[in-house]
């Protein structure tokens, strides 16, 4: 499943915010990050999973650099690029890309789907493989987009297709890792379930690592090679997937696992036999 | 199933039958909700579920006479014998809060910053019950809030809403919900805007008080296994249309409707296997694609 050396590893991040109260009180600070360390390899989902105000966007962030640890460090391929500046920080940029929550407030309105996919690379200066035209086709060809809406404005897609647009623009500069901060939670069901579905098969077909925050673990499950669950700054615990679930060890996963809401696996059960009778009848019948 | 003769089910605390929305737009009229019609009995609980578009929240501004304007209503709502559509505005505000209540997805928006909360439900009760003090309707107010078990409600009451967590907002607007002793509540994704932890109190909290009450209840979301725990009814609304209604066992166990059967197969399961998700062939409604 994994090669040695990790892909990404994070160590002992720490992000404190300090606010500033009423004049001459003293500040105070609030630890959002508070001692994480993990490990993404190649061909692998690393998960994510905390309730709100857990850390979990923000240990994305950090990794990402969009944001400064206040402590501890992040490498990328053995690389220490806590402090990256200028051109070796760019080529950073096109190692690691992030996939957001909402596909709308992420994709520039006024710019066409060509304008958005191909921006990574201009933005980085490098030479657009084919043309600009040819290789915005082939991209929204990989996400399952029509190649001729290539010219429309993000507003005239849906939620799920808006979405395969921040996915071709990620995968436009051939990314090493990608970072979905909660990419498919504001989506519909069956939109989300296509998403899952097309992020799994790029994995396979380009072996890059995820590391995938949300908060629907019935979501993770389903992705997820290993996970960290994160509660208040820290990571309580983390494993491989099935263990995570089948045999949690932290009375905080317990808890949050405990908590999802499920479809009773009896009616599943009979569903699928009564599907199978009816598929069993149709090819009878044909 | 689909195209239950609704009629045959009489003593319903909400019938709605062939009930149509539609929106009067420069490019003409937009058909949001159409022909639907289910019941609720009383103390009963009817989950309403459906993706975005599918006309289910509409369905339910329809029901209390609270659709945005420029929308119309056609076809018949009736609660306890009386039909809704036919009903003045003045008639509507008594009966909304007071006989229907209703909870949103984010209670931070329902409420008013400037005001405590136990300010709010005080005054939400004396709006429906004339004469009664302020002295009186803030005691109803700290009874509600222990109700929905908000520890220390006497003092809390005395609280602004930014003073509490999204669950205990959500409690409290709850509280204001049952402190008018209402018989049907209508709750419009309740529970979307929470923490898993917090949604799973928040539904225990909802049947709870269902068992103690008697209240109808119908649960507006777009989370099939929310609806599988909660309700016991179910309609399965697309693209403004009627899917397939049913008991929740009848539905989840042996779907009529290929939309359904589709749906189901998409939702990422915590116990089931793991595989691909099918997502194949799910026949997309004209204009469905569209936001």
């Amino acid at each position: 499943m994994t090669d040695a050396a990790p892909l990404c590893r994070a160590t002992a991040l720490v992000k404190e915010f300090t606010s500033h109260g009423p004049m001459l009180s003293r500040p105070t600070t609030f630890r959002a990050v508070d001692d994480v360390s993990f490990e993404v390899f190649r061909g692998e989902t690393l998960a994510l999973v905390g309730e709100s105000g857990s850390g979990k966007s923000t240990t994305a962030r950090l990794v990402a650099r969009l944001m400064e640890p206040t402590s501890g460090t992040v490498e990328f391929e053995g690389q220490d690029v806590t402090s990256l500046k200028g051109r070796a920080l760019h080529s950073f940029r096109s190692d690691v890309q992030v996939i957001f929550q909402d596909p709308y407030s992420s994709l520039n309105p006024r710019h066409t789907v060509e304008g958005l996919v191909t921006a990574p690379l201009r933005y980085q200066k490098r030479r657009i493989p084919g043309g600009a035209r040819a290789f915005t086709r082939s991209l929204m060809e990989r996400v399952g987009l029509n190649p001729d809406h290539s010219g429309r404005y993000p507003a005239q897609f849906s939620g799920g297709q808006a979405q395969r647009i921040g996915i071709a623009r990620a995968l436009a500069v051939s990314p090493k890792l990608v970072i979905c901060d909660e990419a498919v939670s504001a989506l519909d069901v069956s939109v989300q379930a296509q998403v899952i579905n097309l992020l799994r098969s790029l994995q396979r077909d380009e072996g890059f690592g995820y590391l995938f925050i949300a908060h629907d673990l019935a979501v993770v499950r389903q992705i997820a090679t290993r996970v960290a669950v994160m509660s208040r700054g820290r990571i309580v615990e983390q494993g491989e997937r099935d263990r995570i679930f089948a045999d949690p060890h932290h009375e905080y996963t317990r808890t949050l696992l405990a908590a999802v809401p499920r479809i009773d696996p009896e009616w599943d059960a009979r569903r699928r036999e009564a599907e199978r009778r009816r598929a069993a009848m149709a090819s009878e019948a044909s | 199933m689909t195209g239950e003769n609704v009629n045959d089910t009489t003593g319903d605390l909400l019938r709605v039958e062939d009930l149509s929305v539609e929106f009067r737009t420069a490019a003409g009229a937009t058909r949001v909700v159409d022909s639907v019609g289910f019941a609720v009995p009383r103390g009963g609980a009817l989950g309403i579920v459906g993706e975005s578009g599918s006309g289910k929240s509409m369905t339910s501004l329809a029901i209390m006479g609270l659709l945005p304007k420029g929308g119309t209503a056609t076809g018949s709502i009736v609660f306890d014998g009386k039909d809704l559509l036919a009903q003045r505005e003045s008639a509507m505000r008594r009966i909304r809060g007071d006989r229907i209540a209703m909870i949103f997805q984010d209670p931070l928006s329902s409420l008013n910053p400037y005001y405590t909360v136990g300010v709010q439900i005080a005054e939400a009760y004396r709006s429906h019950r004339s004469g009664v003090s302020a002295r009186a309707a803030k005691k109803v107010a700290i009874e509600a809030m222990e109700r929905v078990h908000i520890h220390d409600a006497a003092r809390r009451a005395d609280h602004y809403p930014h003073q509490f967590s999204g669950g205990m907002r959500q409690r409290i607007m709850i509280a204001m919900a049952l402190s008018m002793e209402p018989d049907l509540i209508i709750a419009d994704e309740p529970t979307t805007a929470l923490d898993v932890t917090v949604q799973a109190q928040i539904l225990a909290l909802l049947a709870e008080i269902r068992r103690d009450t008697g209240a109808g209840l119908i649960l507006i979301t777009h989370d099939l296994a929310v609806v599988s725990e909660v309700a016991d009814r179910i309609v399965v609304m697309r693209g403004g249309r009627l899917v397939e209604q049913g008991s929740v066992e009848d539905v989840f166990s042996d779907p009529q409707h290929e939309y359904t059967r589709r749906l189901l197969d998409a939702v990422p399961r915590i116990d089931d296997e793991i595989g691909e998700l099918r997502t194949t062939a799910i026949p997309v409604l004209p204009g469905m694609e569209k936001r």
